[in-house]
């Protein structure tokens, strides 16, 4: 009788505790799992957007902006036969924060010329900053092929100032015997970090 | 995409370390004093209450600080393993008990606790290997029943070396 008693004080005993720490267990699991449900992420306005520049609207060039400012189309570029164009002003990138917020950023190649290599030598996309870290982006043509950028340009060191503004500059130049018709299309990004 | 290991799982793997041991010592309580096996829940209890001040801190506290002291929980934790071993040893002179103990309690939570803390430690906020953890318990469970089958018939490790 005496051990029958034990057993079912010590049965009644571990019954509670596994009831106790089952339900420590399992809201500690549930509280884990809602752990990692709990990052949120919030949508805000991009501080880095683009605006056109002091070369829109000038001599057919037109920029585009998309929704937000952080994509834009530009269209009207030209190409001078065995002549050097520079446009140093067409789309710039700038940093909307307050001063002494920094912003890193990069040129990334994404969509390659389209075609006719044989009508340019080269276009060249270069990033402006004003702490002279030029980022470049060539793409050149030998008259048959185009030669593209492998990656992106590393990114600046010191960044582009909160109310800081940095021009794109694009280079052109056609090939001598390049006919009027002729175009090509490339698309970049401006990565930031 | 499998979730990536979040510092608090230490404190959830401690918690759960906390029950085990809160119940092992109730099986064996004419070994401990009886109020151990309380201790021990009310320590897997402060356990959820680490996890609930992390959720509700999460914000302020980096990933540094919740993974150090959610290390240092799970080191609390394994320390009670650990000494508890000792204690069946040492102190209660219990040999075969502390090397089943030994065997079957403080070796695999060791063995898994290394395992998660030197994961997390070289792949920061990776997934969970899974073919490693597969691999890793599987051969845990190997020299698991190994071990407890010759503590359960030491005559068997004498065959196998006739053998």
């Amino acid at each position: 009788m005496e051990i029958r008693n034990i057993l079912s004080k010590k049965s009644a005993k571990l019954l509670v505790l596994l009831l106790i720490n089952m339900l420590i267990v399992t809201v500690s699991a549930a509280m884990y799992y809602s752990l990692s449900m709990t990052s949120t992420i919030d949508v805000y306005a991009a501080e880095v957007y683009f605006k056109e520049g002091t070369d829109n609207g000038t001599s057919g060039l037109v920029v585009m902006l998309g929704g937000q400012n952080t994509t834009a189309v530009i269209t009207g570029l030209r190409a001078y036969p065995n002549a050097s164009l520079t446009y140093t002003d067409p789309i710039r990138v700038r940093n909307n924060a307050s001063a002494g917020t920094y912003a890193q950023l990069r040129l990334v190649p994404v969509t390659n010329p389209s075609g006719n290599a044989d009508q340019f030598v080269y276009i060249k996309f270069m990033l402006n900053a004003t702490t002279a870290e030029y980022k470049w982006l060539n793409y050149t043509s030998d008259g048959s092929t185009w030669t593209n950028p492998t990656g992106a340009t590393s990114w600046t060191v010191t960044g582009i100032d909160g109310g800081e503004e940095w021009p794109i500059v694009i280079y052109t130049m056609a090939n001598a015997t390049a006919t009027a018709t002729s175009s090509v299309t490339i698309e970049i990004t401006v990565d930031v970090d | 995409m499998a979730s990536p290991i979040l510092p608090e799982f230490f404190a959830l793997l401690s918690v759960d370390l906390f029950a085990l041991l809160s119940m092992l010592t109730c099986l064996l309580e004419e070994k401990f004093p009886k109020a151990i096996s309380y201790i021990y829940v009310m320590g897997a209890l402060m356990g959820f209450g680490h996890l609930w001040v992390s959720r509700e801190f999460l914000i302020f506290f980096g990933d540094y600080m919740r993974f150090l002291y959610s290390v240092l929980y799970l080191a609390i934790a394994l320390a009670n393993v650990v000494a508890v071993n000792l204690y069946l040893a040492i102190s209660k002179k219990s040999w075969t008990l502390a090397k089943a103990w030994s065997v079957v309690v403080t070796f695999p939570t060791l063995f898994i606790s290394i395992f998660f803390v030197y994961n997390y430690g070289h792949l920061q906020g990776a997934a969970f290997p899974l073919l490693m953890l597969q691999l890793v318990l599987a051969g845990s469970v190997v020299i698991l029943g190994t071990s407890i089958s010759v503590i359960l018939s030491p005559a068997l490790l004498k065959k196998l070396r006739r053998r």
